[in-house]
């Protein structure tokens, strides 16, 4: 895919030193209530710029929870909390005056089902951009096709655009969503267990799509499927009972566990 | 009997077998007469509709062969003369009802949106109880306090400042025009506001509440600030709830009777000023039917009935239709 | 290309925030507005009402114009026309809901059954008391209490019509499976099991339409009429509550207008009541 014409997001690191890994999301200390239960105890983790990270574990381990603490989804139900340290870059994700709009739109977020809204194709992209920019109609077209390029869609939808999101087959619904998270032009996207209701080929097309998105975003992705860890993640971070196991490299992990519930896990012995 | 199925164990006896297949048969009769039961039950709602549309037919058919089409539009009503014109209160109802929408519609959304949106979570059963209990007020309650307290109020507070204030602006002042009253078209509109304000509530915060929360989550994932999730996702996707719930809502205000007549003026004319009293469909059938003299009269007054009918289950239609769709959408 | 995205001083983001305190302060008036609006109600017709309230509104009958007297005709009146119409409307609603939830929940009967009585629930009662009158008072040739409460049961059943029907909707069906592999009869099944099962539900949409039918007027104006005096007979005009309400507040009497209000209160009472009791019931039933 030629990305000639898209522009980086800004990144207030300097990602020039090609090999230096950038930690672009430092969580330190996390803890999650959902009211009086614990769900996330003590987590650190970094989130690298350029990298792919997954986070492991069987159903119920929190990794869902720490990724909607990253984004400030919990936000929006009454009794959950979070204590801790979460920056993104320098900027403290979890403080109180957080600007929680701005903060989602450098944080963009897939959801495990596909999530088009009640509107067209065109305008699900469309919408997102135009939150932030205010742009002449040619080249607001520009921007989207760039996203629907990006999301590996365009070819399938150009001639439909004016349809409706919800005509789309399962895997388009989910690339629509990435573009449209892509739009808006995010410095870090979350995957929710993106695949876990597609078909095995959007599943690979999926695949390839978080392996060219990696260059340019910090992405972490949630998934169930092990297999689905190893091939698109750069690190991992296995998970059990709110408790952050063990995290590296995903080839290490994945290879060489160093705590013995890592390696009953990726060995299939429970979850 | 018993004894003897005990002593042969499992078994059953010939006899025995014989008693079951009479118990069976005497079952299944009955179970036939109770499904045949239940059918003619569920056939009696259709009986009560077309009881409903021919006795009306039936009873206005005098005016109507009388008057025929000129019964729809002439605005004269005089008992005296046995001369019957419905357009008044035609014209009486649509309005007032018009004038309950515009208010009740945009007040009960956005209170919609406050309880699914804003409210802190210990706030909300209560509201939403609130609410659901108001709804289910007798309308005569709307109209007591209508004429008592609501008319009063406008007359002396509201109404002299609305003449003063538009008195030398076109056309408003037109609307309103003349002496305040209290009573009138205005009044009954407001009342009615009130009345189908929980209803439209209630049924549209039902339907916000059946917005997948994931869609929500994937709007503010974007950014999008609490209006912009409301404005662009949760009201298309709701849109023909919505739509069906304003309706059903409309269909109540139309056919309303009690809160409209004790404020509405019950006068038979078609007035530029909404202070003007006017009447409508169900006020007028409400003030007059026993009153009514002479079969013509009582006829016409039926006739109305039939018109106001036939309105209120178009609407009533299209509101079920909407929220037909609604729900099917959801169940895909 | 611009490369930045808006930051928190933009004038793009600035306006959004503002357009959404704007609308968000709209959806707290709003609430406030509606909410006032009604406490002034209830609290008018408490204040009126409850001054109005004495031993002697529940023992003497309504007084001519200028003596002292009571509501008990009427509120005698409507409890037996209300009685009778829930007598009448249950058995009904009930049964033709069963066939509905049942036996055709599916079938072209159904479906249209179900519409129409979607409509009924929401059509002008004023309406029924037409259709009443011409069915029942224009050929006995004169008004009645059995008329009104005629009336007032075809108000009833589409309210019960639906919650029965709701209510065994929500009856599993590995429920009627269980009935079904003991040999129960489905007639059986459904009075021995759904019944049961759904008894909650159905006893909650019952109350609900006596809640319904409590402050109906419209219906009962050309059907039950009205009678001054006390009356045995429901074959002769029967006054109720809601009629004597109608009637006094439009009249110039100050007694009769006190007495209305008093009316008025009672009759909120009771519709509270039952609704409380109902959604009480129906709560119950839910978690169950």
């Amino acid at each position: 895919m030629s990305t000639a014409n898209f522009t980086v997001p800004t990144v207030t690191h300097a990602a020039s030193n090609a090999g230096d890994l950038v930690e672009k999301v430092t969580v330190q200390n996390l803890d999650f209530y959902y009211g009086d239960h614990r769900a996330l105890k003590d987590i650190n983790v970094s989130l690298y710029h350029g990298k792919v990270t997954a986070f492991i574990g069987p159903s119920g381990c929190g990794k869902s929870t720490l990724l909607r603490v990253l984004n400030r989804m919990y936000d929006l139900y009454p009794h959950q909390r979070a204590t801790g340290h979460v920056r993104l870059d320098n900027d403290d994700i979890l403080a109180p005056s957080q600007d929680l709009n701005l903060l989602r739109a450098k944080v963009g977020m897939v959801f495990q089902k596909p999530t088009p809204f009640p509107m067209t194709i065109y305008e699900n992209i469309a919408f997102g951009i135009r939150l932030y920019e205010k742009l002449p109609k040619s080249e607001l077209d520009d921007r989207v096709k760039h996203a629907l390029a990006r999301a590996a869609l365009w070819d399938e939808v150009k001639d439909k655009l004016g349809a409706s999101g919800l005509s789309l087959s399962g895997g388009q619904q989910q690339r629509l969503c990435i573009a449209r998270t892509v739009a808006v032009r995010p410095e870090v996207i979350l995957f929710d267990e993106p695949c876990s209701a597609l078909d095995p080929i959007s599943t690979a097309k999926i695949e390839e799509l978080i392996d060219e998105l990696k260059e340019d975003y910090t992405i972490a992705i949630v998934t169930h499927n092990m297999q689905q860890a190893a091939r698109v993640s750069d690190f991992t971070a296995f998970m059990y009972l709110g408790e952050m196991v063990e995290y590296g490299d995903t080839t290490r992990m994945f290879t060489t566990p160093t705590d013995r519930r890592t390696q009953d896990y990726i060995t299939g012995r429970f979850g | 009997m018993v004894d003897v199925a005990f002593q042969s164990g499992s078994a059953v006896s010939v006899a025995e077998q014989v008693d079951r297949a009479k118990v069976l048969q005497k079952l299944r009769l009955g179970d036939a007469a109770f499904r045949h039961l239940t059918r003619a039950a569920a056939v009696t709602v259709l009986v009560i509709l077309s009881g409903i549309i021919f006795s009306l037919v039936y009873g206005a058919w005098p005016a109507l062969q009388k008057f025929g089409f000129n019964f729809l539009i002439e605005e004269s009503w005089n008992p005296v003369t046995e001369h019957f014109g419905a357009i008044a209160p035609i014209y009486g109802t649509i309005v007032t009802s018009l004038i309950a929408m515009l208010i009740a519609v945009p007040v009960g959304l956005f209170i919609a949106l406050f309880l699914t949106e804003l409210c802190p979570l210990w706030l909300r059963r209560p509201v939403g109880i609130a609410i659901e209990l108001l709804a289910g007020i007798p309308s005569i309650i709307y109209g007591i306090w209508g004429l008592f307290v609501f008319a009063p109020f406008l007359q002396q507070h509201v109404q002299p400042f609305l003449i003063a204030a538009f008195g030398n602006v076109p056309v408003l002042s037109t609307l309103f025009e003349g002496p305040p009253y209290g009573i009138g078209i205005l009044t009954a509109g407001l009342i009615l506001a009130i009345m189908v304000l929980p209803f439209i509530t209630s049924i549209s915060r039902d339907v916000f509440e059946a917005v997948p929360p994931v869609l929500k989550e994937a709007a503010y994932g974007l950014g999008c600030t609490t209006w912009e999730v409301a404005r662009y996702v949760v009201l298309p996707f709701t849109r023909v709830g919505v739509i069906g719930g304003v309706m059903l809502a409309l269909g109540r205000a139309l056919g309303e009777t009690m809160a409209v007549t004790f404020v509405i003026g019950n006068a038979h004319r078609i007035s530029g000023s909404i202070l003007a009293p006017g009447t409508t469909i169900s006020a007028t059938i409400a003030n007059e039917f026993t009153e009514a003299v002479g079969d013509l009269y009582t006829s016409s007054l039926i006739a109305l009935g039939l018109i106001l009918f036939v309105i209120t289950f178009i609407v009533l239609a299209f509101a079920r239709l909407m929220l037909m769709r609604l729900n099917a959408r959801l169940g895909t | 290309m611009a490369i930045m995205i808006s930051g928190a001083s933009s004038p793009l983001y600035a306006s959004r925030r503002r357009k959404n305190g704007i609308t968000m302060t709209l959806a707290y008036l709003a609430t406030g507005f509606g909410l006032t609006w009604l406490a002034l109600i209830l609290g008018v017709l408490f204040w009126e009402g409850f001054s109005g309230l004495s031993l002697r509104v529940f023992t003497e009958m309504t007084p001519p114009p200028g003596a002292a007297g009571g509501l008990l005709n009427p509120i005698i009146g409507s409890l037996v026309m209300t009685f009778i119409a829930v007598l009448i409307g249950t058995p009904l609603g009930v049964l033709a809901g069963t066939y509905l939830a049942e036996y055709g929940r599916h079938d072209k009967l159904s479906t249209v059954v179900r519409f129409i009585n979607d409509i009924l629930l929401s059509a002008p009662s004023i309406v029924v008391g037409l259709f009443v009158y011409e069915i029942m008072v224009a050929q006995m040739g004169h008004f009645s209490g059995w008329a009104g409460s005629v009336a007032l049961a075809v108000i009833v059943v589409p309210v019960v019509v639906r919650t029965t029907e709701d209510m065994l909707t929500l009856v599993p069906d590995t429920l009627r499976e269980a009935a079904a592999s003991i040999g129960l009869p489905r007639s059986l099944m459904i009075a021995k099991v759904a019944y049961r099962a759904a008894r909650a539900g159905m006893i909650t949409g019952v109350l609900l339409a006596i809640a319904r039918i409590s402050g109906e007027t419209a219906p009962l104006l050309f059907t039950a009429l009205n009678n001054q005096f006390w009356t045995n007979d429901m074959n002769a005009p029967v006054s109720s509550l809601p009629v004597v309400i109608f009637q006094f507040a439009l009249s110039p009497y100050k007694d009769w207008q006190e007495l209305a209000w008093t009316g008025a209160l009672i009759i909120t009472l009771a519709v509270l009541a039952l609704s409380i009791t109902a959604r009480f019931l129906g709560g119950q039933s839910k978690k169950s």
